[in-house]
């Protein structure tokens, strides 16, 4: 069983995310921006992160560089809501820029590559 | 002798003949019948004086005063007698010299056959008889004294007359020509008065042929460069057919001309030295006069000229005025050419004005003025002699011109400046004026230089000559370069073509003179002209940049709109989703679920648009193919075009410039504009993609072109087609051309529409050509060779 954690400041974001990928088989556990995923990232120990750029307190950006600084391999998938941060250098550390869609179709196959599921 | 009574008939006869009004000689020759018939003679003459021939006898007896008496017992010594005086030795004869005084009047002769003697009475009476005749000769002679001194003062006073009567020159050389023949009973005159430019004698006046002759000329030289009055008679002839007097017209000791008057129109043709002294009081009397009038002519032509000079000028400060009160391009540049051909102003029969374009080095035609036609060019002429006004007045009712074929033609002139034989080429270039008088060859028509056969003398390329021929007879023309304030600006072309009329160098300066103010005006015009194009940019510029701000606004606030609805509507969408999967096929709320996913999915799109829109996407600037650009655009909607009714049209040319652009936004411009002329459509009609490569303004560009049939845009639309979200499709969001524009602008090109509501609408597109594809272009027909 993978796990999984869904960084987002939107509530229903992290509920559709949390439900979409739990009837995909994974294990979910959530966080509400880049510090409490930080804070959770040693006890859950995820295989993969799903992480929203645009959030308060700590930014997706800013997590990822973090996350970086410890997790060199963990998959790490950065959302947002357009392509806007398509030309930010840091971007090119996660392993995937989704833009965040209702039909979460190539969200869920993006994340079955990176974890080598299929 | 015979009758006793013959000394009374005889002095009574001698007294008669005395008092009678006949002419000398026949009173003289009646005088010597009377003396013969009453001595009964056999011979009587009266000898004058030049007919007694010197060293002779009787040259001795007029020498020695004294009548000598040869008579029955009185001896003669025939020693001195010369062969032509024996005719006159009769057996009885008597010589006595006739003397007035102290000069002698000749020698009366009596002479008889037989041997007589005189008597003391006949002696005292032949005495008597000859002081008789020499009373008679000296009364003759005093008459004719008289009468020569009548004549020359009424010869004198005529000429002073005729002198004082007139000032023109003409008219005085005649009168002076006429009045000498008149005095001196000539054949012929000949007066030459010395032009004060060329030091040529010329001949003013002349009666008769004689100045035709060489030797006329040259007596007349000598006597003037010698200024010595010469009488010539060719010697040898007894009767000479050829006689002149010739005298210089003195005045305070400079020279001015000559007389000169041939062959006595007389009995004797000879000139003798009265008629000369009378030809050297009349050049005497007339050299003031002469001198006056010609400085009279010379002042009042200088007058005249001036008076025409300060016509001009004043004309000429008339229109200068006139240049200051405009900055109007077009006006100055009539102003400047009417000036030029206008009576007031410069006279010349047409004007052409051309520009130097600096950037491509030539001379463009700029405005011409001047009839098309002589017949025009009459008419004109005629209809300006009738106007009134002063000339100011005319100046402010200059109408702007109409239709010329001259200027039309002037106009599509282009000549390099580097064809350095052409003349208008050769005025920029040289900076001074030409001008130029071509006369016609015998051949017919004008001689000329130019291969094409241009009166300019232009090579190869310049069409203006070949349009101003008209097969003129003599052709000037002249040209003068219009100065600005940094250099030679353009050039004014004048000429007369229709009155043919030569142009002088005066008339030169005149028009340079002119020129250079005109160049001032018309440099300021066309810095006031640019000066507005500017400030017209500018306003552009600005009106964009307000444009600009307000769409940065607008983005703004979208952008932020957008991300606060993303995430809802992503977890409405996604939840929807959800629903869907788990609600059965035959349950209503399937449907209902299926509603929202679909609408979710359109504000996303929506959203994806505004978000396209609003953000600079860095775009990549490559080398691109627009004919691949179309190509890839219309990949999209080839399929359906191929499944129905719209037909496809594409002109492509094979060589087409390269242009530098984002592949991809290119792609979204074009794959736009297709689809929407492809959905206007309907399904049936004729879509049409034109590329075509184009010159403007010395770049070069590429159009496309992409048309419907689809009836057009409604024109009350048609100044909204281009605002966001403004669309009048269902379907669209109305951010498709917006985003055209956007691209086509930021890649510095230009989008017209030409709307043809009912039937169509034509998109047309144009974006320069990269430097690369321009260079490729002028470096691709040398690789050809």
């Amino acid at each position: 069983m993978k796990k999984i954690l869904v960084v987002d400041d939107e509530e229903s974001i992290r509920f559709l995310y949390k439900e979409e990928l739990e009837e995909e088989g994974y294990i979910v556990e959530c966080a509400k921006n880049g510090k409490e995923a930080l804070e959770k990232l040693a006890a859950f120990q995820p295989d993969l992160i799903s992480l929203d750029i645009k959030m308060p307190v700590m930014d997706g950006i800013e997590a990822l560089k973090r996350i970086r600084e410890k997790e060199r391999h963990l998959p790490i998938i950065l959302c947002s809501a357009y392509g806007e941060y398509k030309q930010d250098l840091t971007t090119w550390a996660s392993d995937a820029y989704v833009v965040k869609c209702a039909d979460l179709t190539n969200f869920k196959s993006i994340i079955r590559k990176l974890l080598r599921l299929s | 002798m015979v009758n006793p009574l013959y000394p009374y008939d005889l002095l009574k006869s001698i007294v008669q003949l005395s008092t009678t009004p006949l002419p000398t000689h026949v009173r003289l020759d009646r005088m010597l019948q009377s003396i013969s018939a009453a001595f009964q003679l056999d011979r009587c003459l009266l000898l004058r004086p030049e007919k007694i021939i010197e060293d002779g006898f009787l040259s001795r007896l007029a020498s020695e005063k004294k009548p000598l008496w040869v008579e029955e017992g009185s001896s003669f010594r025939k020693e001195n007698v010369l062969p032509e005086e024996e005719g006159l030795l009769c057996p009885t004869f008597a010589c006595i010299p006739l003397y007035d005084g102290t000069s002698f009047q000749g020698m009366l002769y009596i002479g008889l056959s037989k041997p007589y003697h005189f008597s003391p009475q006949e002696v005292e009476l032949l005495l008597l008889m000859g002081e008789a005749m020499v009373g008679a000769i000296r009364n003759d002679h005093l008459h004719q004294k008289a009468e020569e001194t009548i004549s020359e003062l009424t010869a004198l006073y005529e000429m002073g007359k005729a002198v004082a009567s007139t000032l023109k020159l003409g008219n005085l050389f005649q009168l002076i020509v006429a009045t000498g023949l008149k005095i001196l009973k000539a054949k012929g005159g000949v007066l030459r008065v010395e032009d004060k430019k060329t030091r040529e004698l010329e001949v003013k006046w002349s009666v008769g042929d004689y100045h035709q002759s060489p030797l006329d000329e040259k007596i007349a030289k000598r006597v003037f460069y010698t200024q010595t009055p010469l009488s010539f008679n060719p010697p040898g002839e007894e009767n000479p057919s050829f006689s002149m007097l010739c005298a210089p017209f003195l005045s305070k000791g400079k020279i001015l001309g000559t007389l000169a008057f041939y062959d006595k129109d007389s009995d004797s043709s000879k000139f003798n030295e009265r008629d000369f002294q009378l030809l050297l009081i009349i050049t005497n009397q007339l050299s003031f006069a002469i001198e006056n009038a010609l400085t009279h002519y010379e002042i009042s032509n200088m007058a005249q000229e001036n008076e025409k000079r300060v016509a001009q000028l004043s004309s000429l400060w008339e229109f200068n005025k006139a240049l200051l009160t405009t900055v109007n391009f077009e006006r100055i540049l009539q102003l400047t050419l009417t000036a030029i051909t206008i009576g007031e102003g410069l006279k010349f029969n047409r004007a052409m004005l051309f520009l130097v374009n600096e950037k491509n080095r030539t001379l463009e035609g700029a405005m011409a003025v001047g009839p098309d036609s002589a017949e025009e060019a009459g008419r004109i002429w005629a209809a300006l002699s009738q106007r009134k006004g002063t000339l100011s007045d005319q100046i402010t009712q200059l109408n702007p011109q109409g239709y010329s074929a001259l200027n039309v033609i002037v106009k599509g002139i282009q000549i390099s400046l580097e064809q350095k034989q052409c003349i208008l080429s050769r005025t920029v270039l040289e900076g001074k004026p030409f001008n130029i008088q071509s006369s016609q060859s015998k051949e017919g028509g004008i001689r000329t230089q130019c291969e094409r056969g241009c009166h300019l003398s232009s090579e190869v390329g310049c069409y203006v000559g070949e349009h101003l021929s008209r097969d003129p007879k003599v052709y000037s023309f002249a040209t003068v370069p219009l100065m600005g304030k940094g250099g030679i600006i353009g050039v004014i072309l004048v000429d007369n073509l229709y009155n043919q009329n030569p142009i002088t160098e005066e008339d030169i300066h005149f028009l340079s003179m002119f020129s250079n103010q005109a160049g001032l005006a018309i440099e300021n015009a066309i810095l006031y002209r640019n000066l507005e194009e500017v400030h017209q940019e500018l306003k552009e510029t600005q009106n964009l940049l307000i444009q600009r701000e307000k769409m940065v606004a607008l983005g703004e606030l979208s952008n932020s709109i957008a991300h606060e609805i993303k995430n809802p509507l992503v977890s409405i969408g996604g939840f929807a989703r959800r629903l869907y999967r788990v609600i059965p096929d035959d349950a209503m709320e399937k449907r209902y679920t299926q509603t929202i996913m679909v609408e979710v999915a359109r504000l996303e799109k929506i959203l994806t648009d505004i978000f396209n829109y609003t953000h600079d996407e860095s775009i990549a600037f490559k080398e691109c193919d627009l004919r691949k650009i179309l190509e890839d655009s219309l990949s999209m909607t080839q399929s359906r075009i191929d499944a129905g009714g719209v037909k496809l049209v594409k002109e492509f040319p094979e060589e087409i410039p390269q242009i530098h652009g984002d592949y991809h936004q290119l792609r979204q411009v074009f794959s736009n504009l297709i689809n929407n002329a492809y959905q206007s459509m309907k399904g049936q009609g004729i879509l049409s993609l034109r590329l075509h490569s184009i010159a403007k303004n010395g770049a070069s560009y590429v159009r496309v072109e992409v048309e419907d049939t689809g009836g057009g845009i409604d024109p009350q639309n048609l100044h909204n087609i281009f605002n966001p979200f403004y669309t009048t499709k269902d379907s669209s969001l109305g951010l498709g051309l917006p985003i055209v524009h956007k691209i086509v602008t930021s890649h510095r090109g230009q989008i017209e529409v030409d709307n043809q509501p009912g039937t169509g609408v034509n998109f047309i597109i144009t974006l320069p050509a990269s430097e690369k594809g321009r260079e490729d272009r002028l470096k691709g027909p040398e690789a050809d060779q």
